[in-house]
């Protein structure tokens, strides 16, 4: 629960009054901690898969191989909407089996998705080539929501907020909700933290 | 009887003093947000079946599943509580990402709709005032309950025995619900939406279906409150669907659109998916796709020992008893029969009380190891029109209805 919803939860218990009475059920949901391991294909996991769901859908699957995959993703493509692109299905099927298909989930259980040394990235640019990298754009555009907030909006939001860099650079690693809504963003540790004050500095700097 | 024990009570008084003040609140309190609080891991006893245990608002420390949407797992040895499986270790299993987590019950409506003489609009005191309130005790499992044990191994949630529990609902015959509209000529069936929905405008709405004639049958309810209390978030808040028998799949949660049609109901939650081979056993070769399916609908028999885990230790030379629960589709257990030889001769042991046909039945059964060693203990029932559990797993492509006479391989010494 924020602050602002905790500091609404007494006033609302202040002005009612009437003890005794049912008002309203609400829940917090906890932040998720599972991500993707990060690997050549992880933008397109990030953007797609954990649009709808976390990553355990991935990571609890019996060993599969790649057959498996694809097909899920294809699937996932045409029954259930997900905007995944004909040329993302490949390397998708690619990077899910490397990951998380028969030779990484056939031994001795490794169910939960942990963090891992991000791999040696070349240098870096921009903000728009780490969202890039890490499938940001999966759920954000600059200019118009689709999931979540347009990067514009986040920046216009927190433009007098002297604490918008801390806050953003936490909601990248951590994820959350409620700020926007009630869907849920997952967290993206693996965004490394020279990696994530660019990508930060960039979303707040969008007029 | 089985002990009752209380988890957590600290967390139980915050709960209270906040119902007392007039607003229920579950999750956190301190100001910001709290990552999911992993106590610690369990591995369930299949490949890759490493869980943690989280935290979730209303729940104590579940197996998880997944995060989002929520799909938390009961651990086994909750069955050994008791025969009503408590709120707050209750399983969860959500399809869409979309799940309310915030609903005021007095502005909280129910729509009965389509083929009706006349629309409804209830409100939730409508349903607890003008109609009779009935309550049954009833088991509530997944299609896939058992899913991880599939061999093959199959796709999807891939969970242990725990997605399943035993709870007295009570709440509203449905049939009253549709009269009080007034079912119209030439309905076919009834279907269920709640309040839960797809982030994404093409994944399709979770609805389900029922005949008209199950729909206004005795037994099928709408159920605001779950063993006492009004339902947790997570199992539905406030109203859910009841369907006695039938498989979880059935039991629309935060229900709040009931539609009566003409035709039957196709939607992808119906039609492709949870369907059946539609053969007697549910079941085709090992590997290989259904020729035809149906939709799942009743359980079969289960039977499980809940007084023992696999590798648990006993002593030889002494008494023991052991116990464990039975269930099936409703038609009520008639016999349970227990082995301690690894099925090579069984006996009968005693059921305990009767909480009703679709509930879980208590068994025990007495057990002295003569000699130090291994034992394999297994457990098979059987129901009053004689349906019993297959020696050997039966398989489908969804891993769905799991029956295999249970298992649990202990050591004296």
């Amino acid at each position: 629960m924020s602050y602002m919803s905790f500091r609404n939860l007494l006033l609302v218990i202040g002005a009612s009054g009437c003890l005794g009475q049912a008002m309203a059920l609400e829940i917090q949901l906890p932040l998720e901690t599972g991500v993707f391991t990060q690997d050549a294909g992880a933008e397109i996991a990030n953007g797609q898969c954990l649009t709808c769901h976390s990553v355990e859908y991935v990571t609890m699957q019996p060993p599969f191989g790649r057959a498996f995959w694809k097909g899920s993703i294809q699937k996932m493509q045409q029954k259930y909407g997900a905007p995944i692109t004909d040329a993302q299905v490949e390397p998708l099927a690619d990077y899910l089996t490397k990951n998380y298909g028969i030779m990484t989930n056939g031994g001795v259980a490794s169910g939960t998705a942990v963090v891992q040394t991000p791999n040696a990235h070349p240098a870096i640019a921009d903000g728009p080539q780490i969202a890039m990298r890490y499938g940001c754009f999966g759920c954000h555009d600059t200019k118009i929501k689709i999931v979540g907030p347009a990067y514009h909006d986040v920046s216009a939001k927190y433009k007098t907020d002297p604490e918008a860099a801390a806050k953003i650079e936490q909601q990248i690693h951590k994820g959350g909700s409620g700020k926007w809504g009630p869907t849920i963003m997952p967290p993206f540790p693996q965004i490394t933290a020279p990696e994530t004050k660019i990508l930060t500095d960039w979303i707040l700097g969008l007029k | 009887m089985f002990e009752r024990t209380r988890s957590n009570g600290a967390k139980a008084t915050r709960r209270q003093f906040l119902r007392t003040a007039g607003l229920v609140s579950a999750g956190g309190l301190a100001a910001g947000r709290s990552l999911m609080a992993i106590a610690e891991t369990v591995t369930l006893p299949f490949a890759n079946g490493q869980r943690s245990l989280a935290t979730f608002p209303q729940k104590r420390p579940l197996i998880l599943i997944t995060a989002r949407p929520p799909q938390l797992e009961t651990p086994f040895s909750v069955f050994n509580e008791g025969l009503l499986t408590p709120n707050d270790a209750f399983f969860v299993r959500y399809h869409l990402s979309q799940i309310p987590t915030s609903i005021n019950p007095e502005k909280f409506n129910l729509a009965i709709k389509g083929k009706v003489n006349s629309e409804l609009t209830l409100s939730l005191a409508d349903l607890k005032t003008k109609f009779e309130p009935v309550e049954i005790v009833a088991v509530n499992q997944c299609s896939g309950n058992g899913r991880g044990f599939s061999n093959p191994r199959v796709a999807g949630g891939q969970s242990g025995n725990g997605t399943m529990g035993n709870a007295r609902w009570k709440g509203v015959r449905l049939k009253d619900v549709l009269n009080k509209a007034g079912v119209a000529a030439g309905a076919k069936q009834v279907t269920f939406n709640g309040l839960d929905s797809p982030l994404i405008e093409k994944t399709p709405d979770f609805i389900k279906a029922l005949e008209v004639d199950h729909a206004l049958d005795d037994d099928t309810m709408l159920a605001y409150e779950m063993n006492g209390e009004p339902l947790p978030m997570l199992n539905g808040f406030p109203l859910r669907l009841v369907v006695p028998g039938h498989y979880g799949t059935y039991w629309v949660k935060h229900l709040s659109e009931i539609t009566v049609v003409e035709d039957a109901f196709a939607g992808f939650w119906i039609d492709p998916a949870y369907r059946i081979p539609d053969n007697p056993c549910a079941c085709v070769e090992p590997g290989t796709t259904p020729k035809k399916t149906k939709p799942i609908a009743r359980y079969n028999v289960r039977s499980f020992i809940t007084s023992l885990a696999d590798a648990g230790k006993i002593t030889a030379g002494q008494n023991l008893t052991v116990r464990g629960i039975a269930f099936d589709g409703g038609y009520g257990i008639t016999e349970v029969l227990f082995s301690e030889d690894g099925g090579k001769t069984w006996r009968e042991a005693q059921l305990g009380k009767d909480l009703g046909k679709f509930s879980f039945r208590e068994w025990t059964a007495s057990f002295r190891p003569q000699r130090a060693g291994a034992y394999e203990l297994k457990v098979k029932a059987t129901n009053r029109i004689g349906q019993s559990q297959p020696g050997e797993a039966l398989w489908n492509p969804a891993g769905y209805m799991r029956n295999v006479v249970e298992t649990v391989r202990v050591n004296a010494a």
